[in-house]
């Protein structure tokens, strides 16, 4: 095909677009920390690097010419062609200042020009290029630092408010911004979730997301915000975090697949008791009646914990799973005082559909394969009561009373190859604390497995339990003493959720 | 009453399924018996585990050409998640043969989710089904499976999406077949349970 021909094909909008990126110097791909060209690191031709991540031709890709950026002028037009020529579509952006430029790279095949510098410095220009491509093809950059605009390269502030900026685009017709949160990009710890939902608020362009995405949780959580047109990833896919195709097939099943939450029940002579960092307890109720009113208030998922079989040197009271298991009509998840394959086969057969281990694998992970060979992977969940200490997250087994020296996502990694068909990750600081998920903790296992995480420790708000799913990528999210102490509901936490756009399932008082 | 016949497989969790159908207001039987199953007004038929190990299990029992007759004889069935596999001809999990009262191959999910997928998912109902009568198109039901039925269209009842788009729900005549787990999909999944007692 040549560059014209895919230059006036017309532009596809999807839904929401992963839009794998790249940055050009010298013909070659690389990739700047926080903008400065003194880091830049080689990752190879744009062909090796795109056919490295097995994007398929008609992929639209993001590409920045930064050279370009500086000079003011196009210089990467060969390496754009060769990849319009191939059958890619590309955005290019960097230093396109004048018609000309655009006309340029229009003229190499390019489908997007990436407006930054100009919509400010050059507002005719800006109106004219507009004229030239039409709005479909143009993308406005906003730099943003700290909720101010930055631009050009990232090395001269802008004293324009966002706002202001926001609403001059529109009113030149833009449709498009490419928003880029330069103290997230290329650093990994997370996009800005807080502010593309505050963008949503204050304008009505369609926005693509730009800097931070780490984990496959990231693009999950980006996919179901309304405001976004799509993603721009680049270092998660140099860095193999996780494969164009995983990141896509997430994309899809962003909004399908629920989030659960999962009240749990702590066992201790047969009642349902909490304390604080697995300690103090004192009584919170009956197993049945608790299981039965979340279920009602729709739980997806009870979990149920044998807290002193493991300390007392016990298999886990049967007789709570069967009872719980026998008056409720969703998935029953039970833990405490599994040792060996025996302990495991029982706990299924009282009625739990999934149970939990935790000190036995410590002490010898190939109970994980034994019992995911025998019974499922499905129904094999890692327990893992994780303690932030000095050189990071450490396991501790024997409910919270024996220190390892296993490094808690390193764990959770093997368990997932020893057989585990999901993690219950849970943090002993945050435990009944109600302060909050330890999201630090959830992104560092959650960016290591692909199994799911249920998040456990911390529950307080409403709005940790959308961090924990949004920011720390946990599938499921577990809470005991809030719905015990009747805080929050099941419901009031789904409505929540509901309401901040993430997908739940409603419960049955709410049908 | 609304009677059941159970098919009572070692190969499957049994106990919540029957306590499920019986939420319902049905009168469950648990029977392996072929001459059983050949006279049952309504036939469930569950199944965990492998296609192969349960089909060779119907076979070996002599309940696979039972079933077969005693859907002929108009008979209602409902398998629920391997048990809904087994109404096709074949699978990719093992060389046994389905009981072919469907036409269709059962597969494996290929691509970059976790396999097998766990937890809820939203099915979005299509042709009307009796099964889901008075349930929301889009509702949540909860699966656990690596496998799924590749049905002719027009027995396509429900449909979900993981690797793509996938059947996940199917209707031809009196044969219906769950991929997900109604006794374990709350009030949405007793609704099915309902549905398939009373209405066929």
């Amino acid at each position: 095909m040549s560059a014209i021909d895919a230059a006036m094909r017309p532009v596809v909008r999807e839904k929401f677009a992963f839009i794998p990126a790249i940055d050009l110097l010298e013909g070659k791909v690389v990739r700047l920390e926080r903008g400065e060209f003194a880091s830049a690191r080689s990752y190879g031709t744009p062909d090796e690097v795109v056919a490295g991540w097995d994007v398929p031709l008609g992929t639209r890709i993001h590409v920045v010419d930064l050279e370009a950026s500086r000079q003011g002028r196009p210089v990467e037009r060969t390496a754009i062609e060769q990849l319009v020529e191939r059958g890619y579509r590309v955005q290019i952006g960097g230093g396109i200042r004048t018609p000309d430029d655009a006309r340029a790279w229009l003229r190499s095949g390019a489908e997007r020009l990436v407006l930054g510098t100009l919509a400010a410095e050059n507002p005719e220009a800006f109106r004219r290029i507009l004229e030239i491509a039409g709005p479909a093809r143009i993308i406005a950059a906003v730099d943003l630092l700290d909720g101010a605009v930055r631009i050009s390269g990232w090395e001269k502030p802008s004293t324009r408010r966002v706002e202001e900026v926001f609403a001059d685009l529109e009113i030149m017709g833009v449709q498009t911004a490419l928003v880029t949160d330069i103290r997230k990009d290329g650093v990994l710890k997370g996009p800005s979730f807080d502010l593309y939902r505050e963008l949503a608020d204050r304008t009505s362009l369609r926005i693509i997301a730009s800097g931070g995405a780490a984990t496959l949780g990231d693009v999950s959580s980006l996919a179901r915000m309304d405001s976004l047109a799509g993603v721009v990833v680049g270092k998660a896919l140099h860095e193999r975090r996780f494969t164009f195709q995983e990141a896509v097939a997430r994309v899809r099943t962003a909004r399908a697949i629920p989030e659960r939450i999962i009240p749990c029940l702590d066992i201790r002579g047969g009642r349902v008791v909490k304390g604080v960092k697995f300690e103090g307890l004192r009584d919170a109720g009956d197993p049945v009646e608790c299981a039965k009113r979340y279920e009602l208030e729709g739980a997806d998922e009870i979990a149920v914990l044998d807290i002193s079989a493991t300390t007392e040197e016990r298999a886990s009271s049967l007789d709570v799973i069967r009872r719980i298991g026998e008056s409720i009509f969703i998935p029953l998840t039970a833990g405490g005082g599994v040792r060996n394959v025996e302990d495991f086969r029982a706990m299924l057969r009282a009625g739990a559909d999934r149970v939990a281990i935790n000190t036995a694998a410590v002490l010898d992970s190939a109970i994980l394969t034994e019992c995911a060979e025998q019974f499922g992977i499905q129904s094999v969940v890692l327990a893992c009561d994780a303690r932030r200490e000095i050189g990071g997250y450490k396991v501790v087994a024997r409910a919270g009373q024996s220190g390892t020296d296993l490094d808690a996502a390193a764990w959770c990694a093997e368990a997932e190859r020893r057989g585990a068909g999901e993690i219950l990750l849970t943090s002993i600081d945050r435990d009944g604390t109600q302060e909050g998920y330890d999201l630090d903790l959830l992104r560092e296992v959650t960016a290591r497995v692909r199994i799911g995480v249920i998040a456990s420790g911390g529950a307080g708000r409403l709005e940790h339990f959308r961090e924990a799913i949004e920011t720390g990528g946990a599938k499921a999210v577990l809470a005991a003493s809030l719905f015990h102490d009747r805080i929050m509901s099941v419901g009031e936490v789904k409505k929540y959720l509901a309401a901040q756009g993430l997908p739940v399932r409603a419960g049955a008082e709410n049908e | 009453m609304k009677n059941v016949l159970l098919i009572d497989s070692p190969l499957a969790n049994i106990a919540n399924i029957r306590r499920a159908l019986e939420a319902g207001g049905a009168s469950v039987e648990l029977s392996s018996d072929p001459a059983g199953v050949a006279g049952a007004e309504r036939l469930v038929l569950p199944g965990v585990g492998r296609f192969d190990a349960a089909m060779s299990w119907l076979a070996g029992s002599g309940l696979d050409a039972a079933i077969r007759s005693a859907v002929e004889a108009g008979t209602a069935l409902l398998g629920i998640c391997v048990g809904h596999q087994l109404l096709f001809d074949s699978s990719e999990e093992g060389d046994v043969r389905g009981l072919g009262l469907l036409r269709g191959r059962v597969r494996r999910f290929r691509g970059s989710l976790p396999v097998p997928q766990i937890g809820w998912n939203r099915v979005a109902m299509t042709g009307g089904s009796p099964l889901f009568e008075g349930v929301e198109d889009g509702t949540p039901f909860y699966f656990v499976h690596s496998y799924a039925a590749e049905a002719e269209p027009e027995d396509t009842v429900g449909t979900s999406e993981y690797e793509g788009t996938y059947v996940s729900a199917v209707g031809r005549g009196r044969v219906y077949g769950v991929q997900f787990h109604p006794e374990k999909s709350s009030a949405a999944g007793l609704k099915v349970l309902r549905n398939f007692v009373e209405a066929a």
